[in-house]
C-alpha cells in the first residue's frame, strides 16, 4: 500500500517538474519568436484517441452465405441509432456558450437572387450523416500539445463521425472508438470544442437544422493542392514585361533583397514554393437557404476552401460583428414536427415565386 | 398547402417539357393550354423527343468538367430550374435566333424594358446559363447579357427561330451594321408544327481591320471571303491546330458523349415526373 502511494507521489512530483521545465523552455522560445515570421507548419500530432483506421483486406475465406449473414448482423445492429441518454434541453442559449460544429461536404456553387433583384453566388454544403460518437470532459481532455497559460472556462470536446461505412473495412481498434455509442463505424471523425453545457449523448443525430437560416458560420477546409508554384500564381506578383528587350525573365520575382547592412535574404520573403493543400478558414458566411430533405446549406460566397466534393467543417461564426441576435437551438435542433423541404431567408427570392416587379411605392 | 403547390409545379413542368411544338410557334401564352399531344404520344415518340431535348435544353446537361459534378447538387439545381420554368416559359432558341426579352428594372420602378436582338452567344450550364443579345439602335451597336433564370426577367419571346452556320456569332461586332440591325417592333414569325429548325446560310461581310479578334484564324463559315494580305494567312496556317479534331481525349473532356446525354435527359425527366 505504502509502495503504491510512494509511486503516485513520485509520479506527481515528476509531472510537476516536467511542467515547470516545459514552461521555461517554451517561454524562452516565445521570446525569440516574437517577430511574426513565416515559420514552418507545426508537425501534425494526432489526438490520443485516434488509432490506425484501415486494415489490409486479406482473403478471409468466408463463404457467400457467411458474408450475407455478417451483413445482416451489421444491418440489424445499426438499424436505428438512438441517443444513449436524454438530451438536456433546459439550458437557454447565451453568447458565452459554444455549440458543436458539423462535418460537411462542399458540393458546388450556383447563383441565387435576392428580393431586390440582386444576384448572389452561393456555395452548397451538404451536411453528412453526423452522429455524436464520444464526449471528452474538460478534466479528461489531455491534448498532446499543452498550453502554458492556465485556461479559464475549459471546454470539453465532442467527437463526431460522418459517412457510415462497412465495419469490415476498418481495424478492430478503430471500431473500438464507436463501441459504447451504438453508432455504426464512420469514415470521417472530427473533434469540436464545446462548453460542458452543450454536451450531447452519443448516438445523437445532427442535421442541417443545427444552423438556422440567416445565421453566420465559419467554414474550415483544405485548399486545392496546386503543387510547386511560381511567384506570380502563389503571391500575385506582376512579373516582368512580355517585350521591350526583356529576356528569360517574364514570370520571375526580380529583386529579393537589399544590399549593405541588410545584404541578405530576409526571413519571410515571398518566393516560389508549394501552394495549397493547407487548412484555411473562411469566416462570417451567411446561410441563405436550407434544404431539409437532402440536408443542404446554401452559404454565401464561392471561395470556400477545398475542391467540389471535398470535406469541410462548419461551426458558428467567431466574428464578433456576426454573432447571432436571436437564440440558437441549444444544444442542437431536435426534430419534432415535419418541416418544409426548403427554408429561405427573408431577403431571398424563391425560384417557385413569381417574377420580381419593382413597385413605385418602394 | 405545401403538397398542393408542389403538385401544381409538377403538372406545369410536365407540360413545359412536352409541348415543344407549341413553343416552336414562338408564342409564350398559348403554350400551357394544349393537352392532346401528350395522350397521343407513343413510347417511341417519347424516346425520340428525349433525344432532341439535349439540343433544346442544353443547360440541363451536367457540367462538362467532371470534377465539378455532384449528383445531389444537380438534382437541386434542376429542381430550381424547373420551378423557375413553371413561372415563365423559356422557349427553345439557338445562336442566330431573334429574341425579345422583357425585364423589370429597379431604376425605373413600375415599368418594364424590352430589348430585341439576335442571340450571338449562349453558354453556361445549370442556373448559370446565359445568352447575349445584339442589336444596332440609333447607329450604335448594343449588346445585353441576360441570365436565363434571372427572376427579374418577365418574358422571353422568340421572334424568329433559326440557326446560323457558326456556334458563336461574335464576329457580328466587326461586321457591317446592317447584319445586326433588327426592328424593335418586329412581329413573331410562325413555323409549321413539327418542322425542323431552319438554318440560315447567310454570309456576313466584315468591315476592314482593326477587329476585336483575329477572325481569319477561326475558320468561320458564315463570313464572306476576307480580304487580307498574304502574311495574315501564312501566320494563320502556322498557328492552326488541324490535328485537334483527331484528339479524341480532348473532345471527350470538353463535351459529354451522346449516349450519356441521352441517359441524363431520361433521368432528369424521370426525376421531375416522380
Amino acid at each position: 500500500m505504502s509502495q503504491v502511494l510512494c509511486n503516485i507521489l513520485h509520479k506527481t512530483a515528476l509531472i510537476q517538474l516536467e511542467e515547470k521545465f516545459r514552461h521555461l523552455i517554451i517561454s524562452n522560445n516565445q521570446l525569440i519568436r516574437n517577430k511574426s515570421i513565416n515559420l514552418p507548419r507545426p508537425r501534425l500530432r494526432n489526438p490520443t484517441w485516434l488509432t490506425k483506421k484501415h486494415r489490409s483486406l486479406e482473403p478471409n475465406f468466408l463463404t457467400q452465405e457467411n458474408k450475407e449473414f455478417l451483413k445482416e448482423v451489421v444491418s440489424d445492429k445499426y438499424q436505428n441509432i438512438q441517443p444513449q441518454s436524454v438530451i438536456n434541453t433546459n439550458i437557454e442559449w447565451n453568447s458565452k456558450l459554444k455549440r458543436t460544429g458539423l462535418i460537411c461536404k462542399k458540393i458546388g456553387v450556383y447563383p441565387m437572387w435576392l428580393q431586390n433583384g440582386k444576384k448572389i453566388s452561393t456555395t452548397l454544403i451538404q451536411v453528412l450523416d453526423n452522429h455524436v460518437v464520444k464526449y471528452i470532459s474538460p478534466e479528461e481532455h489531455n491534448p498532446p500539445r499543452k498550453r502554458i497559460e492556465k485556461i479559464i472556462n475549459k471546454k470539453g470536446c465532442l467527437i463526431i463521425g460522418a459517412e457510415a461505412a462497412d465495419p469490415f473495412l476498418f481495424t478492430k481498434e478503430y471500431c473500438g472508438i464507436f463501441k459504447g455509442s451504438g453508432v455504426i463505424p464512420k469514415k470521417f471523425l472530427a473533434r469540436f470544442f464545446v462548453s460542458p453545457e452543450a454536451v450531447l449523448p452519443p448516438g445523437t443525430l445532427l442535421t442541417a437544422m443545427h444552423f438556422p437560416v440567416g445565421h453566420y458560420v465559419d467554414i474550415r477546409g483544405k485548399t486545392t493542392d496546386r503543387g510547386f508554384q511560381g511567384v506570380m500564381k502563389r503571391h500575385g506578383f506582376k512579373g516582368m514585361p512580355a517585350s521591350h528587350g526583356v529576356t528569360k525573365t517574364h514570370r520571375r520575382p526580380g529583386n529579393i533583397g537589399g544590399g549593405g547592412e541588410k545584404g541578405r535574404v530576409w526571413p519571410g520573403t515571398k518566393m516560389p514554393g508549394h501552394m495549397g493543400n493547407r487548412y484555411r478558414i473562411s469566416r462570417g458566411l451567411k446561410i441563405w437557404r436550407i434544404n431539409t430533405k437532402y440536408n443542404v446549406l446554401w452559404v454565401s460566397g464561392q471561395a470556400i476552401p477545398g475542391e467540389t466534393n471535398s470535406l469541410v467543417y462548419v461551426y458558428d461564426s467567431l466574428v464578433p460583428s456576426k454573432k447571432p441576435t436571436e437564440p440558437l437551438p441549444f444544444p442542437t435542433f431536435l426534430h419534432g414536427d415535419e418541416l418544409p423541404e426548403d427554408i429561405y431567408d427573408k431577403e431571398v427570392h424563391s425560384f417557385e415565386g413569381p417574377s420580381i416587379l419593382f413597385d413605385e411605392s418602394k | 398547402m405545401i403538397n398542393t403547390t408542389k403538385n401544381f409545379v409538377k403538372l406545369k413542368t410536365f407540360k413545359v417539357f412536352n409541348f415543344r411544338n407549341v413553343y416552336r410557334s414562338c408564342s409564350t401564352e398559348a403554350s400551357l393550354n394544349n393537352t392532346n399531344e401528350e395522350e397521343n404520344a407513343t413510347q417511341e415518340g417519347f424516346k425520340k423527343s428525349f433525344a432532341e431535348y439535349r439540343h433544346i435544353y442544353p443547360e440541363f446537361l451536367p457540367d462538362p468538367e467532371v470534377k465539378l459534378r455532384n449528383v445531389i447538387r444537380e438534382k437541386l439545381e434542376r429542381k430550381d430550374m424547373i420551378a423557375r420554368r413553371s413561372q415563365i416559359a423559356i422557349p427553345e432558341f439557338y445562336v442566330g435566333s431573334i429574341l425579345s426579352v422583357t425585364t423589370s428594372d429597379p431604376h425605373s420602378p413600375g415599368k418594364s424594358e424590352t430589348f430585341v436582338g439576335i442571340c450571338i452567344k449562349r453558354e453556361g450550364c445549370g442556373l448559370r446559363a446565359k445568352f447575349i443579345l445584339r442589336n444596332v439602335i440609333d447607329h450604335e451597336g448594343i449588346e445585353v447579357l441576360y441570365e436565363m433564370y434571372d427572376p427579374t426577367i418577365q418574358k422571353i419571346k422568340v421572334l424568329r427561330l433559326e440557326k446560323r452556320l457558326d456556334d458563336e456569332l461574335l464576329y457580328l461586332r466587326d461586321a457591317l451594321p446592317e447584319y445586326s440591325t433588327f426592328d424593335p417592333n418586329m412581329e413573331p414569325e410562325l413555323l409549321v408544327e413539327g418542322a425542323p429548325v431552319p438554318v440560315n446560310s447567310l454570309k456576313v461581310k466584315l468591315k476592314p481591320r482593326p477587329w476585336v479578334d483575329r477572325w481569319e484564324r477561326k475558320n468561320l463559315q458564315g463570313v464572306q471571303d476576307i480580304d487580307l494580305p498574304e502574311r495574315f494567312w501564312v501566320k494563320a496556317a502556322k498557328v492552326a491546330t488541324p490535328w485537334e479534331k483527331y484528339d479524341l481525349m480532348k473532345i471527350y473532356k470538353k463535351t459529354i458523349p451522346a449516349e450519356e446525354q441521352r441517359k441524363y435527359t431520361m433521368k432528369s425527366n424521370h426525376n421531375c415526373k416522380s
